[in-house]
């Protein structure tokens, strides 16, 4: 067994008073594919924000096999989380993840956009560096999102639905991405996604949320258990 | 040509107001583009209101304690500009803790800071004639009062935060743009509120005092809004809004200056002029685009 990369313990999320997720215990190894699946307002999306500390854990402790503090987490947020007022061209939001190692006054130098410009490689649209990031479509923006992710270095990727609101075409590119990150870099990558669909084929495990808990289980079981199994093709 | 010359000159008798004004346009637009970029630019006319109110109660505080008053010189300008700032930075401050706190909408918080800030001025000057008469002309842009003392003052504020907003901008980019990575990162989110809501307040006092309220609130808005239009880059937006706010207030000035207007008015209803001008361009612009499209 990989050393874990994050792991909970008895650890209870929510907002406020109100408790979404309670008694959650895994652990999340270095180098694995996760996914969070479960119904709508189950939690995926809470679980995700209390495994990156943006929300506070209200009961239990999360630890994390690497260093925060040198090394943040790689994060791709829901897209329309984003404000499209905001004027930036696609390299300008690429360039804001390797923000992560600047400390303040420390200029964005050459090593920094030539960082860049490989994460925009990486995810194929190194073309379209220039162009105005809200012109992209979907698929192409979560591309750029998940190329900020990688110029912060990360050792983790989280991400919130990468594929949600996208044509099946881009939601297959996609999840084709972060396959190969995960296999070829050994990136650990946590994903949220409300079925198994596409990604089953590359997924080590899936923490089923629902109910106020949540379950890891490996995806041969997944796949052993039809009822499960059944329900996840179901939502596809 | 001849007035141009004449103001351009070094010897010109207002050029410390033309300083002044040329600076206001400048950096009020670089903390401006935080308003409009955070959608809260109802806050740009909140607060040189709330400004406006610390200034009549520096007033009626100095006519309670003191006594009756003349024109802003001396001690009751530098009071005024106490009263300002103090008022200004508190709204600031509350605004921006209650911006993550509280249950209300942004736009009741600006609405009801206003309505607040608009009486409370109303009636400390009701108790303080002497402080009325000032008021009008703060209004209309008193500009024209600046002294070489505080010319000097505003070009050593103005010049770091100018130089703060720019040394910072990867990270109040990062906060305003992203708030959660911003966190992931390990990034202070609340303390960088903070330094962009001083540095606002800082701004926004300042500009009060010197230029006024409408002008002020022209200068923090217009420009930003104006330069969203033409640019597609961060880098451009900022520094454009600064040339552009500039540039306004230099040729609002010449206008008032040879055609004898008020200073606000003319720079407000020019940079209004120039984001016409740029809305009619991006409008035509567009419909080109739409018909070149199959």
């Amino acid at each position: 067994m990989k050393p874990a990369i994050v792991s909970l313990e008895d650890v209870r999320l929510g907002y406020a008073a109100i408790t979404v997720l309670d008694h959650v215990s895994l652990a999340v190894a270095r180098g694995e594919f996760v996914a969070l699946i479960g119904p709508n307002g189950a939690g995926k999306t809470t679980l995700l924000r209390g495994m990156l500390g943006l929300i506070p854990v209200l009961a239990g402790r999360i630890e994390y096999g690497f260093d925060r503090a040198a090394n943040p987490p790689g994060y791709v947020p829901q897209r329309e989380a984003l404000d499209p007022i905001f004027p930036l061209s696609v390299f300008e939001v690429v360039l804001m993840g390797t923000y992560a190692k600047l400390s303040p006054l420390q200029r964005v130098g050459h090593a920094h956009r030539s960082l860049a410009r490989q994460c925009l490689e990486e995810v194929g649209l190194a073309a379209l560096a220039k162009r105005q990031f809200w012109e992209l479509s979907g698929g192409q923006k979560q591309r750029v999102l998940i190329a900020r992710a990688l110029a912060a270095g990360p050792e983790v990727l989280f991400l919130d639905e990468p594929t949600a609101g996208v044509d099946h075409e881009a939601e297959q590119t996609i999840i084709d991405l972060i396959g190969r990150l995960n296999r070829d870099r050994a990136l650990t990558a946590i994903l949220v996604s409300h079925h198994l669909g596409h990604i089953q084929s590359l997924v080590h495990s899936v923490v089923w949320v629902d109910d106020a808990k949540a379950t890891k289980r490996s995806i041969e079981d997944v796949r052993a258990e039809e009822g499960v199994a059944s329900l996840f093709r179901a939502r596809h | 040509m001849g007035d141009l010359l004449q103001i351009l000159s070094p010897s010109f008798l207002l050029r410390d107001a033309l300083i002044a004004s040329v600076l206001v346009g400048v950096v009020c637009p670089l903390v401006g583009v935080y308003f409009v970029l955070r959608r809260m630019i109802f806050l740009g006319v909140a607060l040189p209101q709330v400004s406006a109110a610390g200034i009549a109660a520096a007033f009626f505080a100095y006519q309670f304690i003191v006594g009756p008053h003349q024109q802003m010189v001396g001690n009751e300008h530098l009071l005024a500009m106490v009263g300002s700032f103090a008022f200004t930075m508190s709204a600031t401050l509350m605004l921006a803790l209650l911006e993550r706190r509280g249950r209300e909408t942004v736009e009741a918080r600006i609405g009801t800071t206003y309505a607040v800030a608009a009486a409370a001025t109303i009636l400390f000057l009701a108790k303080d004639p002497h402080g009325d008469a000032q008021m009008v002309n703060l209004l209309k842009g008193d500009i024209l009062a600046t002294t070489s003392a505080s010319l000097a003052w505003m070009v050593v504020s103005f010049t770091v935060i100018g130089f703060a907003l720019l040394a910072f901008r990867k990270e109040l980019l990062l906060v305003s743009f992203d708030r959660d990575l911003a966190i992931v990162f390990g990034k202070r989110a609340g303390l960088w509120d903070v330094v962009l809501y001083l540095m606002i307040g800082g701004v926004i006092s300042l500009g009060v005092m010197t230029a006024g309220p409408m002008a002020t609130f022209g200068f923090l808005v217009v420009p930003p809004v104006t330069m969203r239009m033409i640019t597609g880059r961060m880098m451009t937006f900022m520094l454009g809004s600064a040339a552009l706010g500039g540039a306004t207030a230099f040729t609002g000035f010449y206008c008032a200056y040879r055609f004898d207007l008020p200073l606000g008015p003319s720079e407000v209803a020019l940079s209004s002029g120039v984001l016409l001008v740029a809305w009619l361009a991006a409008t035509a612009r567009r419909a080109i685009r739409s018909r070149r499209s199959p």
